[in-house]
């Protein structure tokens, strides 16, 4: 853990998911280049935070990285896959597998309980009901909800509801969680909590990517890459990833 | 089938969650089937009762009307005309009545205006009319031997009378006929075949000629034929009561006319199937609106579930059966609806329940169709919505 921060990301055989000279361009009399050439690699067991302002391309990166749209010009490997060349199907089985995203308005389905907002990531998976309830049973436990699993979303607070959305993420194993503001919607003793959460979540399997306009949050992370105008212009290793 | 399990599922909470508006799209196709399951099931129910009777009172009775040459005032059958029908061997039974045009009525003697302005007919029958109608006595007794070898002052009112007279069953009641009392001896119930003898006072024959002065000839016979041979009868009567004489004979088989008015409902059938079918039509263009909204309004359940990882064609499927769901259980209820419709309606009305349990599939059939054409829209803009745009990210 004390191994000083080199600003260079390890370099494994296959990482995570690499983005090469990846741009997202909208509009099409009018170009607007919301990402301009990003490289990227994220590799297992780091915990990486995406900074800055509005507009500097956090939110399509994120929806790049979470494979929920496609560049418009460029490469986005995952496990090694060219997820371009993925049917919708099999694209949406790859996000469902190895992506958990924790999102900033929670985004818990208002009429379905905790446990059932759980389920909805195991669903599809010629799992029988029983497993299925156990093991979204066991994530809710594990972030502390137990007693919750049959409440509804607005029968709890806002810390909870972020909870219900975590052990969602998780509950799949995935090789990747990826959260958007996660803390923005919280006061500042449930933020911690959740944060707190976070850090926990990092393993050597596993990578955590938390997209963020707060520094303070952001520093929390080993690994912090810094936007601006659709590029990165900052990749600093503040600690050493998890092994 | 693990995963088809997994989207019923999803598409049942999806419409328990709301369930005012999945009652409201509901109703489409649930007023729609009980149209068209209690269209068919009342008019059918409404035919029964009346082939019922008619399997009752027989197909098999046909009715001689004697018919004069151009002018002649008051045609009649020759008086022995009953045994000369009653020689055709296809016949089983006959029976013979006389209009007595010139002899009114009265209940009370003050009503003596009114019923010279609208008289009750009078006629003369034998003693076997019920029983070659084949219709019951509601009160009394019919006319008998007695009544012609005594020579009594008896009649016999026809239902439709009785009521209007205000006679009551058992009652001991003279009514007047010509200035002459004669005692009600019984009440005849209705006579569907031949409907002119509700309103009839029926004598002797005894009472006809002594009193009334009458020559005894019939005018009207009502033939009872061997099943299977009533046309044939009908056809060979004239002949029978004429023997080559002057008489004219016209004969109908009152049967048919019933038959063809039961058939006559199709068209008032037909028509309240064509409102159901429109009923069905609005109802699927409430269900593609509503769903239509519904995609709008959970749109951000939609990113969700693609998120977490369910594919385009899993979203668009999941709102597929959930119109699907609408279509069978609104087909469904609108049946169980159609039914109880039928029972209620037949139960009030008396009419024996005929309901065409084989064809309600086919409207439930139809209902799902409509359902799922209206859901195909919305399903697919569902599949279509971009996760990106509904989950407000950053």
């Amino acid at each position: 853990m004390d191994t000083p921060p080199t600003g260079v990301p390890p370099v494994q055989a296959h990482p995570l998911l690499e983005l090469e000279s990846v741009s997202r361009v909208y509009g099409e009399e009018i170009e607007v280049y919301a990402l301009r050439e990003v490289s990227l690699q994220i590799h297992a067991g780091e915990f990486m935070s995406i900074v800055g302002p509005s507009g500097s391309g956090k939110s399509t990166m994120l929806g790049l990285l979470g494979v929920l749209d496609l560049p418009t010009s460029g490469t986005i490997r995952v496990a090694g896959q060219d997820v371009s060349l993925l049917d919708d199907p099999t694209r949406s089985k790859l996000r469902g597998d190895s992506i958990g995203f924790v999102f900033q308005q929670f985004h818990l389905i208002p009429h379905l309980t905790a446990v059932g907002n759980v389920e909805t990531a195991l669903l599809y998976r010629d799992m029988r009901p029983k497993e299925r309830r156990e093991r979204c049973v066991a994530a809710l436990e594990e972030l502390g909800l137990g007693a919750r699993a049959d409440h509804r979303p607005v029968q709890m607070s806002g810390g909870e509801q972020q909870r219900v959305a975590l052990a969602r993420a998780i509950v799949t194993e995935p090789l990747m969680i990826l959260a958007d503001e996660p803390t923005g919607a919280l006061d500042s003793s449930n933020a911690a909590h959740v944060l707190e959460i976070f850090k926990n979540l990092q393993s050597p399997e596993r990578a955590v990517v938390m997209v963020t306009h707060d520094l303070t949050v952001a520093d929390t992370a080993n690994r912090k890459i810094s936007m601006r105008d659709g590029q990165i212009v900052g990749d600093d290793m503040l600690r050493a990833p998890a092994r | 089938m693990s995963n088809f399990d997994d989207l019923l599922g999803v598409a049942w909470s999806g419409l328990r969650a709301r369930k005012i508006r999945t009652l409201l799209i509901m109703l489409g196709p649930i007023i729609g089937v009980a149209a068209m399951v209690s269209a068919v099931g009342l008019t059918e129910s409404a035919k029964g009762a009346l082939q019922a009777q008619l399997s009752e009172l027989g197909t098999n009775l046909v009715i001689a009307q004697a018919g004069g040459s151009f002018g002649s005032q008051n045609p009649t059958f020759p008086k022995d005309s009953v045994e000369r029908v009653e020689n055709v061997s296809t016949v089983t039974g006959a029976s013979a009545t006389t209009n007595l045009s010139g002899v009114i009525a009265l209940p009370v003697k003050g009503a003596k205006n009114y019923y010279q302005a609208f008289p009750v007919p009078v006629r003369a029958a034998d003693v076997n009319l019920p029983a070659v109608l084949a219709v019951p006595m509601i009160s009394g007794r019919w006319l008998n031997g007695a009544d012609t070898e005594l020579h009594t002052r008896s009649v016999v009112l026809g239902q439709g009378i009785a009521k209007q007279y205000g006679y009551l069953s058992g009652e001991s009641r003279t009514i007047d006929l010509n200035g002459t009392n004669f005692g009600v001896v019984g009440v005849l119930a209705t006579v569907p075949l031949d409907p002119q003898l509700d309103n009839a006072a029926f004598v002797t024959q005894w009472s006809a000629q002594n009193i009334f002065h009458t020559n005894g000839e019939p005018n009207q016979i009502y033939v009872r034929s061997m099943p299977g041979t009533t046309q044939a009868t009908a056809k060979v009567i004239p002949t029978a009561v004429n023997l080559g004489g002057p008489v004219q004979t016209s004969t109908q088989i009152p049967s048919d006319v019933l038959q063809a008015a039961a058939q006559a409902d199709k068209t008032l059938q037909q028509v309240a199937l064509l409102a159901g079918l429109l009923a069905l039509t609005v109802g699927g263009i409430g269900i593609a609106n509503v769903m239509s909204i519904s995609v709008i309004q959970r749109s951000p359940e939609i990113g969700i579930r693609r998120a977490v990882g369910h594919s385009r064609s899993k979203i668009g499927f999941q709102f597929l059966l959930e119109s699907l769901f609408v279509g069978v259980l609104g087909g469904f209820i609108g049946a169980v609806l159609g039914v109880a419709i039928v029972y209620a309606v037949s139960t009030f009305a008396g009419w024996v329940v005929v309901i065409a349990y084989a064809d309600i599939p086919i409207w439930m059939g139809l209902a799902l169709i409509v359902s799922i054409t209206a859901g195909l829209y919305p399903s697919i803009k569902a599949a279509r919505l971009e996760p990106l745009e509904t989950l407000r990210l950053g």
